[in-house]
């Protein structure tokens, strides 16, 4: 079946069974390979994409129900590096394989619009992906030191 | 071999290479692994080649040829200092490309004749015979460009200063590196200049630069192993005998025949046992070996894996199937440490005649579980294979053992074979090996022709795993009347491939005047083990420093003061250095509330029962346990010595990333058996510390003796944090954890219900 996805401000055309998982219509026929698979059960957060402004994991969203919805991936976020989180992460280290680091700057993005200067407890809630390199203080540190250029 | 590619081999050509002779130099450019900064560049492959190192382009760009792959511990940028720091270049001027294994093949071994294949085609980037290979590299190219410049200005090249790009004299002369590269790469010196000393370097040990890839990452723009797509590649859902050594007995492919998109089913029969080697391997071949395994082509990967669930398989278990449940391995490995080892892996004086002359003597038994890696790139690889060629993508942890792999599962001639290493979503040491290469490649051989992207689901991934093994002990010790062991004796056991190495990983058993350790392998454990991150060490250093704990406590010592009391009796400063470190900077002996306590453990990865080898590392774990028993890490110190340190922020990044790890292995992972078939298959069964989780981590520097090596930072915090934890949980509830992972006991104390 055909479904027109609304892409990083694109429409784009994807024809593919409805129950198939948007990350991979978005990795595979659309051939945005930033947005990541790591586990296929929502628990990960590597695919974590944007949804009409909320944080999503795309792996457990299905192509049918993409359509009509504005879908940001990490292409759309700043494709040459120019979205704070970018520069901030770049500048301090962050990852480190680098794997779930398209979800984790989703999901940080979508905090900084929720709430533009985070607690402690504001970045556990939003931020609750898997990173198994172990790069939990960096990004933590990084969210806080965005909110504050953004501040600034 | 031509003379030009003898040539090559000596260390120093300088040769334009147009495209013509960049493939004379067997430099297959890596079509989907291109250049790890910021922005491809057009010119590559154009410049001059200062060894098969290092190539500056016509516009003074640099591209450094890095042998191992980046799995996130920044051994890239490692390469990119070295080069750096001698070629006196801009920093934005480097880019890194992965060095092909097959040039490695063409030109006899140009790059793994320095350190050998095994250190250099895997991590391990501050070893000195690598950053001499590349600091002479560049040095040389550097002197070129001043004798270049020399030349053009008349005046002598001793006096010519090179700077951020920039050749300078004092007579005001002054150009970009670009201006004299193609005259440089036709100077030949006199003599190759040696690396500069460590006392006259400006940027290692002083710059901590971030790893140059990173801007790759964040644009989600860095090409994984998932990510590649070669034209016309199609995919495939692969699963393997769900008990480890079964057989595929049969399948209904008229099943699923006309289902969407659906291609083919490709059978994988096992390895013939006994195949003889085609080349000369890295690892042992026999660690990539195939078992029967059926997978599904298709157009895109959702409907492969849709028809792989609706595929009727029939396997044949094989005789794994009868351990029934974990519980049964376990008390194989722990009836295998009750009797004498098979081997002596150690043996000091008299243990026997110290444990008849009596006295107190403490006995314990320790366990730990299979584990999985669980990288967050499940394992998959990229195979296009033709009568006479092969070529694959790889997220490899060791590029060359993939090269390696698919000339023996292929048969072709190594010439015929390509090897594009990819960026790599995790290591810890599954990816070294190379079985998942091997596996892709041979199933892209049932389908080729066509490049095929082979992936293993989450679950398959974590279920087909190369385990950290299931581990047993037993130890037993003597006390003197001054409270330290007299004698020790220590047995373990493992299934096939377990790894004993992580004995020579402690200072303990060496300085205890009468020890004994034994090993013994319990052969009929079917599942298939791995390193994992400290391979050995994870499971050594939790077994004797959990026993060292529980000789503090019968000799009713403070647990760091009886550490100092045992450790300084070894030749190696760098252990009381490091407890005294703790013991001053993690709050140590000051008063915490009722629940909370303060556990320690030291060891160390790479010594090999040497001192001042590999890194020795101590960290103290403040802890609380509820009166339920939920256990929650407040806050964990490091202290550690490595000898010295190059790039002080990486360092930093790789010990808090390897205490989270080392701290999820001790307190969650484990994974059970049931029926031969490994249970637990994606993260919702196998939980991982997360930001909620993750506890304040202070890193120590000041543990550093400065002695000359700049030893290994990955793995050495994944063994104490572990121990140190089960430490304060011991002193909380009075409940020793004597297995991993805590989780699964009950820590509930003072009334408090579970």
């Amino acid at each position: 079946m055909a479904f027109t996805l609304n892409v990083n401000g694109t429409d784009m055309e994807v024809d593919a069974a409805p129950e198939t998982p948007l990350l991979w219509a978005l990795r595979d026929h659309l051939r945005l390979t930033g947005t990541k698979f790591g586990c296929g059960i929502a628990q990960c957060g590597a695919c974590t994409v944007d949804i009409d402004g909320v944080a999503t994991r795309s792996c457990q969203f299905p192509v049918e129900a993409a359509e009509g919805v504005k879908i940001t991936t990490i292409e759309g976020l700043g494709a040459e590096g120019e979205h704070v989180l970018q520069k901030v992460w770049t500048e301090m280290n962050v990852p480190q394989c680098g794997y779930c680091q398209s979800g984790m700057v989703m999901a940080a993005a979508a905090l900084l619009k929720d709430i533009p200067e985070p607690s402690d407890a504001d970045i556990d809630l939003y931020v609750d992906n898997i990173c198994r390199c172990g790069t939990y203080p960096r990004v933590r540190q990084a969210i806080h030191r965005a909110a504050e250029l953004l501040k600034a | 071999m031509t003379e030009h590619m003898k040539l090559s081999r000596r260390g120093f050509i300088s040769t334009m290479l147009g495209t013509g002779g960049a493939l004379v130099m067997g430099l297959s450019r890596p079509v989907v692994a291109a250049t790890l900064g910021a922005k491809p560049w057009d010119s590559f492959g154009e410049g001059a080649a200062f060894t098969p190192w290092l190539q500056i382009d016509p516009t003074g760009k640099v591209t450094v040829y890095v042998t191992h792959p980046d799995i996130g511990n920044g051994v890239v940028t490692q390469a990119c200092s070295y080069i750096r720091e001698e070629l006196a270049c801009r920093w934005e001027d480097i880019r890194a490309e992965y060095a092909a294994p097959e040039r490695d093949h063409a030109l006899g071994g140009v790059y793994s004749e320095v350190g050998g294949p095994l250190g250099y085609f895997s991590g391990r980037s501050t070893f000195e015979d690598r950053r001499t290979a590349y600091m002479t590299a560049a040095a040389g190219a550097r002197e070129r460009l001043k004798a270049a410049a020399a030349e053009a200005w008349g005046v002598d090249a001793s006096e010519i200063t090179a700077e951020e790009g920039v050749l300078s004299h004092a007579s005001g002369q002054s150009a970009p590196y670009a201006e004299f590269v193609a005259a440089a790469a036709a100077v030949t010196l006199a003599e190759e200049p040696a690396p500069k000393p460590r006392e006259e370097w400006t940027f290692l040990t002083k710059a901590s630069p971030a790893k140059i890839q990173i801007p790759e990452i964040v644009t989600g723009r860095a090409v994984y192993g998932l990510d590649v797509r070669p034209p016309g590649m199609v995919y495939a859902a692969l699963r393997q005998s769900p008990v480890m050594g079964g057989q595929l007995v049969s399948y209904d492919f008229e099943a699923i025949r006309d289902m969407p998109g659906v291609r083919a089913v490709v059978e994988v029969k096992p390895t013939e046992p006994g195949e003889p080697d085609r080349i000369k391997p890295a690892f042992p071949l026999g660690a990539s070996v195939t078992g029967s395994a059926i997978a599904v082509i298709a157009d895109h990967y959702w409907q492969a894996r849709t028809a792989l669930d609706a595929l009727p398989v029939v396997w044949d278990d094989g005789p794994g199937a009868k351990w029934l449940n974990i519980e049964m391995m376990e008390e194989a490995a722990m009836a295998a440490v009750r009797a004498p080892g098979e081997t002596v892996e150690l043996s000091v004086g008299d243990v026997a005649a110290e444990f008849e002359a009596g006295g107190t003597v403490v006995e314990a038994e320790y366990l730990t579980p299979y584990c999985d890696h669980v990288q967050l790139e499940p394992l998959n690889c990229t195979a296009l294979i033709t009568e006479n060629s092969a070529e694959v993508w790889a997220p490899a942890q060791h590029t060359q053992q993939a090269f390696f792999v698919t000339v023996q599962e292929t048969g072709l001639a190594p010439e015929q074979v390509k090897l594009h290493q990819t960026y790599v979503g995790g290591g810890f040491g599954r990816r070294v090996f190379g079985d998942d290469t091997r596996m892709a490649v041979a199933v892209a051989k049932g389908y080729p022709g066509v490049p095929v992207q082979v992936i293993w689901s989450r679950e398959e991934s974590v279920r087909q795993g190369r385990y950290r093994p299931l581990m047993g002990a037993h130890m037993k010790a003597r006390l003197d009347d001054d409270g330290l062991p007299s004698a020790l004796q220590m047995r373990v056991s493992g299934g096939p491939g377990f790894f004993s190495n992580g004995l020579a990983n402690t200072a303990f058993p060496l300085v205890v005047p009468n020890a004994q350790i034994e090993s013994t392998v319990v052969r009929d454990f079917h599942i298939k083990a791995g390193p994992l991150r400290g391979p050995g060490y994870n499971s050594f250093v939790f077994f004797h420093e959990s026993f060292i704990d529980e000789l503090a406590e019968a000799a009713g010592a403070d647990p760091l003061d009886y550490r100092i009391r045992i450790y300084e009796k070894w030749e190696d400063e760098g252990w009381v250095k490091i407890l005294n470190v703790l013991k001053e900077k993690s709050g140590w002996g000051t008063p915490l509330p009722t629940g909370q306590a303060r556990g320690v453990a030291i060891g160390n990865w790479g010594m090999g029962g040497r001192p001042q080898h590999g890194t020795t590392l101590g960290a103290v774990v403040h802890a609380e346990v509820s009166t339920e028993g939920r256990v929650k890490v407040h806050r964990i110190d490091v202290a550690f010595d490595s000898g010295r340190v190059m790039n002080r922020d990486a360092v930093q990044v790789q010990l808090e990333g390897g205490a989270i790890f080392g701290l999820n292995l001790a307190m969650n992972e484990k994974l059970n058996v049931q029926n031969g078939r490994i249970v637990e298959g994606n993260y919702d069964e196998y939980p991982l510390i997360r930001m909620a989780d993750t506890p304040e981590i202070h890193i120590h520097f000041e543990g550093l003796t400065d002695h000359d090596r700049y030893d290994e930072i990955g793995e050495p915090p994944v063994g104490p944090v572990g121990p140190a934890l089960a430490s304060a949980i011991a002193q909380i509830t009075g409940k020793r954890p004597r297995s991993q992972p805590y989780r699964e006991h009950d820590l509930s104390w003072g009334g408090g219900e579970a």
